[in-house]
């Protein structure tokens, strides 16, 4: 499902943020990327999404070369991630319901599909009640909810989360993760970069460890160390 | 994967109304560009209608009675031929009258009908080696009140003046507006630019659930396109005012003499306003493409 061969990335010719990164992650698959600050787990992930071009190797993500795909089949690529945000990124003027369904409406999906698959999604993650309620009337962990349902609304194969428990306190979390961990069991490729310790070791599942951009240790069922 | 109709119309009358005032300043300030841009082609053919006949350096014209004979006629162009005064002349004969005639009232057809060729005058147009007032003058009194001759009409000084003014005139209404529909153009840029950056998180979400940058770019480009659309309508409606008071008014048969015939047709009104819808467009088009492509990038 992914898979990186060599991929180094620099930034302004001068930060090495991965190095020569090598790794191949399995469809259905739920990884934790894990290391510390500055170490290239954001930048690892955004290479994933084609938000940065690596400098040097080839990434493959759903069985395409993501180095040499046109610039306008990139938002096809990224109609295959969802993408999950430490701080929501919802847009404080739409519902609850109006952010979800805006992730569908602006890759063109018609009416009827929005009105199904909307509901389904908030039913999904537990927020069926707080559909017409507005972000700031949500507690973090319910945010990160709708998050989590725009994110799958389109049923993506693969979902990339960048620290989604980072503002979120351990209760809390653990609500995030089980959510994570349901969506997974569908089937669907998981890569979450993270620096909370219980949640690695209570999951129990591959873990990645950069350390200045190189990959240090990849263990399956592995601990946060 | 087609861009809903709805999903558009809402974002581009969302990012319109959010900016009201801005949106109303670039929507003015194209309109009244626009303006003075159509005013600028609507006197020019008013001027070029009215001075038509003194085309070419023609300084007088001899008109002759229709019904003059033709030992008149040869008289009178034996004597313009044989002038070392003359440069050059043209006879115009009384079909070629009727169609100046036809042209001049093509918005009157009622007068067409009344009127047909045998009943207009042939007329010698007159180029001289001089075209100084005072020689123009005494050579075409010598052709005063001779036999067959209806009247002698040349134009001087004052139309030459009339001329350099309007040519004056209109280049401050290019000049002004070209400045105008600069200023227009930044408008509509700085407009695009601050709704795209005050919709920044929408973008980034867009972009991240892979919405394709035209998904993105069409409705704020519709904005430019829009604002351009309904400063280019306002310019409409002036371009209307000035032709029916100022044009019509400087024409109006009892003022002067001179101004007759300065008017616009139709077709020249027209193709005027479809210009200026034009220009609006590629006006638009420079702003938004400026802004989505410096400001949106993907
Ligand atoms: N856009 C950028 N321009 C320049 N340097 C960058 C950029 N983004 C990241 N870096 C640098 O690349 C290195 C890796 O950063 P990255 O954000 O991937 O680390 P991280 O593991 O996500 O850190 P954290 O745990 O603090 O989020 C750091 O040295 C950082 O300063
Ligand atoms: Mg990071």
């Amino acid at each position: 499902m992914i898979k990186l061969n060599n991929v180094t990335k620099v930034y302004k010719g001068t930060v090495v943020a991965v190095r020569d990164v090598t790794v191949d992650i399995a469809k259905g698959e739920f990884v934790f990327l894990v290391g510390p600050s500055g170490s290239g787990k954001s930048t690892f992930i955004r290479l994933l999404n084609r938000e940065e071009l690596p400098e040097h190797g080839t990434i493959y993500v759903a069985g395409k070369d993501i180095g040499t795909l046109g610039t306008w089949r990139v938002p096809f690529l990224r109609r295959n991630i969802g993408f999950i945000f430490q701080d929501f990124k919802l847009l404080p003027k739409k519902t609850v319901a109006e952010n979800v369904a805006f992730a569908l409406e602006v890759i063109g999906k018609p009416r009827q599909v929005v009105r199904k698959q909307v509901p389904a999604i908030l039913e999904l993650v537990g927020l069926a009640e707080k559909i017409d309620n507005f972000p700031h009337e949500l507690s973090g962990g319910e945010q990160q909810r709708v998050s989590v349902a725009r994110a799958f609304v389109n049923r993506p194969p693969i979902l990339l989360a960048d620290e989604p428990t980072g503002n979120l306190d351990p209760q809390t979390s653990v609500g995030i993760m089980k959510l994570l961990d349901r969506i997974n069991r569908t089937g669907t490729t998981v890569v979450m970069a993270t620096h909370d310790r219980s949640i690695v070791d209570t999951m129990r599942r591959r873990v990645i460890e950069l350390d200045r951009g190189e990959i240090v240790r990849d263990q399956a069922r592995g601990v946060y160390e | 994967m087609a861009l809903s109709p709805r999903y558009v119309l809402r974002e581009t009358g969302q990012n319109l109304w959010r900016n009201v005032l801005s949106s109303a300043a670039a929507i003015i300030t194209i309109g009244v560009s626009l303006w003075l841009f159509g005013g600028f082609f609507l006197f020019n053919y008013a001027v070029d209608n009215a001075t038509a006949r003194w085309e070419g350096g023609i300084e007088f014209v001899v008109w002759m009675q229709p019904d003059a004979t033709a030992e008149q006629d040869a008289n009178i162009r034996d004597s313009i031929d044989t002038s070392p005064a003359i440069k050059e002349w043209i006879y115009v004969d009384q079909s070629q009258t009727y169609e100046e005639f036809r042209e001049i009232f093509a918005d009157t057809p009622e007068l067409i009908e009344v009127v047909s060729p045998d009943v207009l005058p042939p007329s010698y147009r007159v180029v001289p080696e001089n075209p100084d007032a005072d020689v123009v003058a005494e050579l075409s009194d010598q052709f005063v009140g001779r036999p067959g001759v209806e009247e002698v009409v040349s134009a001087d000084q004052t139309i030459r003046d009339i001329q350099r003014l309007a040519d004056k005139v209109t280049r401050v209404f290019l000049v002004g507006s070209v400045i105008l529909l600069t200023a227009a153009t930044l408008l509509i840029l700085t407009n695009i630019v601050s709704a795209i950056r005050s919709r920044g998180a929408e973008i980034e979400i867009m972009k991240v659930v892979g919405a394709t940058n035209w998904f993105i770019r069409v409705p704020f480009m519709l904005e430019g396109l829009v604002q351009a659309v309904l400063g280019a309508m306002g310019a409409w409606v002036g371009l209307r005012v000035l032709d029916d008071t100022v044009i019509k008014g400087l024409s109006e048969p009892d003022s002067l003499q001179l101004m007759q015939g300065f008017r616009v047709d139709q077709g020249e009104f027209y193709s005027t306003s479809l210009l200026v819808l034009g220009i609006a467009i590629v006006v638009s088009g420079i702003g938004s493409a400026v802004a989505v492509t410096r400001y949106l990038d993907v």
